[in-house]
């Protein structure tokens, strides 16, 4: 144990010292913010002006959105039913892009539906769903005369449109939270991978360069190999931590600086609220400074940062436990330094393959291979923070749980196997790593 | 100290050590001799508990080595590597400290160490800085460093200039001096024959002759004498007559010669002086026992043509 402590903080000491470490603890984060950045700003190459009839039979809008104008959005009102076959044939409807249902429900359970003939870009169906949202905050205001908790709950409920191609109804809408869920997946294989490859060049290294056999004759290449993963594992997670800060820094200052949050219903005054609310003057002020802010919405309401920590840092834990036990066996495995190059294009595939089963849970998130892959290992850090994020059916939180014990008892096992090769492989030099010596340095105890 | 019995190792299907058992006493130097691949390295990371026998085993003062007798065992690689971006100080800090001293007694070592082979100003220096012969001082020092009872040395003196050939050889002797032990590996075969007590010769994965280096070198002899004699060199040869044969000579000076004398037919060293005395002033007279070189290449020589007969 104690020489374990001490090959990790030398393996610790290393990396913090490399000019590399440095170099990405500044660079990773400047490039997801820039990133945030270009995504909030550039709108993408999507139609910028849209037309969208509200099918709202029990006038419940009274025929209007909100005040003051919005260049990118006409609304038109229908007080009918259109269905979504008449939406898309009829030759009278062919002017509007998108059509979307409104009935007196959505009060309730805040849910509406948008059939579109081209899917909009995520800013353009942000600012529909802000403006429809905005529309009935002011509509359940008026309703009330004195307001109680309960109704400000309902009026802060979150607004769900459900966007569907009228072609194609059964289409499921672009998922913001599974993206978001994504992100998270994919900055944890971003660091497994990232930290992976320096475990398998360092074992790589230190049996080319020979000090291995100076340290084996001190410590076992159990202790060896869990003091490196160990090393490297406590850089990761300070490099990330470091990543986090500048990230949340960046963050905030692009809320304050950039993108201003200038309506935050959570700081506003519930009296001051109904009185305001029957003056029209005030809310025409307020509505049309307000401008949908898709950077709020995304990063502030859908990360669902303090659910989602915690499960994020025990799946990056036991995740690069997992991974980095592979990498460790596959660096001692190699012949020469070189030879790890060789390994990288098949790693590659194997993150590619990991990033394709989050994506593919995105898009297909109760089939059976969503399931297989939220508790194989190699998938499941990425696919679980996609389905953690697109949230679990009740009842089934503790699916969450079972992929994190199968994902534990296979990085202890990985641990184990990767041991054998370790101790069999770290002083084979100069061979062709073929499949059968890895089966019988497993075979080997 | 330290009792290896027949150990075998294979890797795959070659054989690395076939059945080879070997005793190294309390305080001797003992020399592991045999050609590239014979198997020294192997039986060196056997007794390190780098790699595990097939079979045999090994026990340090008497008991089944252990993890824990590690740390007393001091072990010198031949391809021995460095931590390149490390700096001295902090390379010998960390090994010294993996083999189980203090932080403040590595310290303290190190600056007696340092003195000694007069490395104090490369403390600061990257590994990657120094020069082949530098890097060889750090890694010694890095072996010995926490005072082993046993010190294994691969090949210690590759990579060194003579001076501090002379050096490490001075370092070891005065080891021997105070009481450790030592396992040498090498080719360099006259270092053998200065600090050596006892040898082994590994050939093929076998051992193939143990015993002391007097006694391996007396197997091996090859019945020549030499004569250090003052007169003419001319009444040297006559005196010679048919029963002995000059194998070679060395001129001390203008009358003055060393002469190796080979032995014909039943003739004996005593014989070799009658003849000679009232024919020159002998000086000195002694049998000349073979060089470890010789003993070397005579043992290994043997046993391939023994392998060829069959």
């Amino acid at each position: 144990m104690k020489n374990s402590l001490l090959i990790a903080l030398r393996e610790f000491k290393e990396r913090i010292g490399a000019r590399s470490f440095v170099l990405m603890t500044l660079l990773g984060p400047a490039i997801v913010l820039g990133l945030i950045y270009l995504m909030f700003t550039l709108g993408g190459n999507s139609k910028q002006h849209w037309n969208v009839l509200i099918a709202d039979h029990g006038n419940l809008l009274n025929s209007k959105i909100m005040p003051g104008t919005d260049k990118a959005v006409d609304y038109s009102f229908y007080n009918g039913v259109i269905t979504e076959v008449e939406f898309a044939d009829a030759k009278k409807f062919q002017k509007y892009d998108a059509l979307l249902e409104i009935n007196e429900k959505v009060l309730t359970n805040k849910v509406g539906f948008v059939f579109f003939r081209e899917e909009p870009d995520i800013r353009m169906q942000s600012k529909v769903k802000f403006q429809i949202e905005r529309r009935l905050e002011e509509i359940l205001i008026n309703r009330f005369g004195k307001i109680e908790l309960a109704d400000y709950r309902k009026i802060k409920q979150p607004l769900t449109l459900a966007f569907s191609n009228v072609y194609d109804p059964n289409d499921e809408a672009s998922d913001l939270a599974g993206w978001a869920g994504l992100f998270y997946g994919v900055l944890i294989f971003v660091f497994i991978f990232l930290f992976g490859m320096t475990i398998l060049r360092g074992v790589a290294k230190e049996k080319s360069n020979r000090i291995v056999e100076v340290l084996l004759a001190s410590v076992s290449p159990r202790q060896l190999m869990l003091g490196k993963i160990a090393g490297i594992g406590f850089a990761a997670f300070l490099q990330f931590a470091f990543w986090i800060a500048i990230i949340a820094a960046g963050l905030y200052f692009m809320r304050e600086n950039i993108f201003i949050d200038i309506f935050d219903a959570g700081q506003m005054n519930l009296e001051q609220l109904v009185i305001d609310s029957s003056d029209l003057s005030y809310q025409e002020s307020q509505f049309a400074s307000r401008e949908y802010n898709h950077f709020i919405e995304l990063i502030y309401e859908r990360m669902q940062f303090a659910n989602t920590t915690g499960f994020f840092l025990l799946f990056f834990s036991v995740g690069y436990l997992f991974y980095g036990a592979l990498f460790a066996a596959i660096g001692a495995t190699t012949g020469s330094e070189s030879d790890g190059q060789q390994f990288v294009l098949p790693l590659i595939f194997l993150l590619c393959f990991a990033l394709y089963a989050g994506y593919y849970t995105l898009s297909y998130p109760e089939s059976v291979m969503a399931d297989f892959f939220h508790y194989f290992p190699f998938t499941s850090p990425v696919v679980v923070m996609v389905t953690l994020l697109q949230g679990y059916a009740e009842g089934e939180g503790y699916q969450i749980y079972l992929s994190l014990f199968i994902l534990f008892v296979s990085a202890i096992a990985m641990l184990g196997i990767a041991a054998r090769l370790y101790r069999n492989g770290i002083l084979q030099f100069g061979h062709r790593v073929r499949l059968r010596h890895l089966f019988k340095w497993l075979r080997k105890s | 100290m330290l009792e290896i019995k027949n150990i075998s190792k294979s890797f795959y299907k070659k054989e690395a050590l076939a059945d080879v058992s070997i005793t190294v006493r309390k305080g001797e130097v003992f020399g592991l001799l045999g050609p590239n691949g014979a198997g020294k390295t192997t039986l060196i990371r056997v007794i390190n508990q780098i790699i595990a026998p097939d079979s045999g085993s090994v026990r340090f003062n008497g008991d089944l080595m252990t993890q824990g007798d590690l740390l007393k065992i001091g072990y010198l690689p031949e391809e021995r590597g460095l931590y390149k971006g490390m700096t001295v100080h902090n390379h010998t800090l960390f090994l010294g400290r993996l083999r189980g001293l203090s932080k403040k007694d590595v310290l303290t070592k190190m600056d007696y160490w340092f003195d000694r082979f007069g490395i104090n100003d490369w403390r600061k220096k990257r590994i990657e800085e120094l020069s082949k012969g530098m890097a060889q001082k750090v890694q010694f020092v890095c072996a010995v460093l926490h005072e082993p009872s046993l010190l294994i040395l691969d090949e210690p003196f590759s990579g060194f200039d003579p001076i501090n050939v002379e050096l490490i050889k001075q370092e070891l002797i005065e080891m021997k001096a105070a009481g450790k032990t030592i396992i040498l590996s090498t080719h360099n075969m006259k270092s053998v024959e200065e600090i050596c007590d006892r040898a082994v010769l590994i050939h093929e994965s076998k051992k193939i002759a143990e015993g002391t280096i007097s006694e391996l070198q007396s197997e091996r002899k090859l019945g020549l004498y030499a004569v250090r004699f003052k007169g003419s060199m001319i009444a040297f040869v006559n005196a010679l007559w048919t029963g002995f044969e000059i194998d070679d000579k060395d001129i001390l000076g203008d009358d003055r010669f060393v002469v190796r004398v080979k032995m014909r037919r039943d003739n004996s060293f005593q014989d070799l002086l009658k003849v000679l005395v009232g024919q020159i002033e002998i000086e000195a007279a002694w049998e000349v026992l073979p060089s470890m070189q010789d003993v070397f290449i005579a043992l290994t020589k043997e046993k391939e043509e023994v392998v060829n007969e069959k």
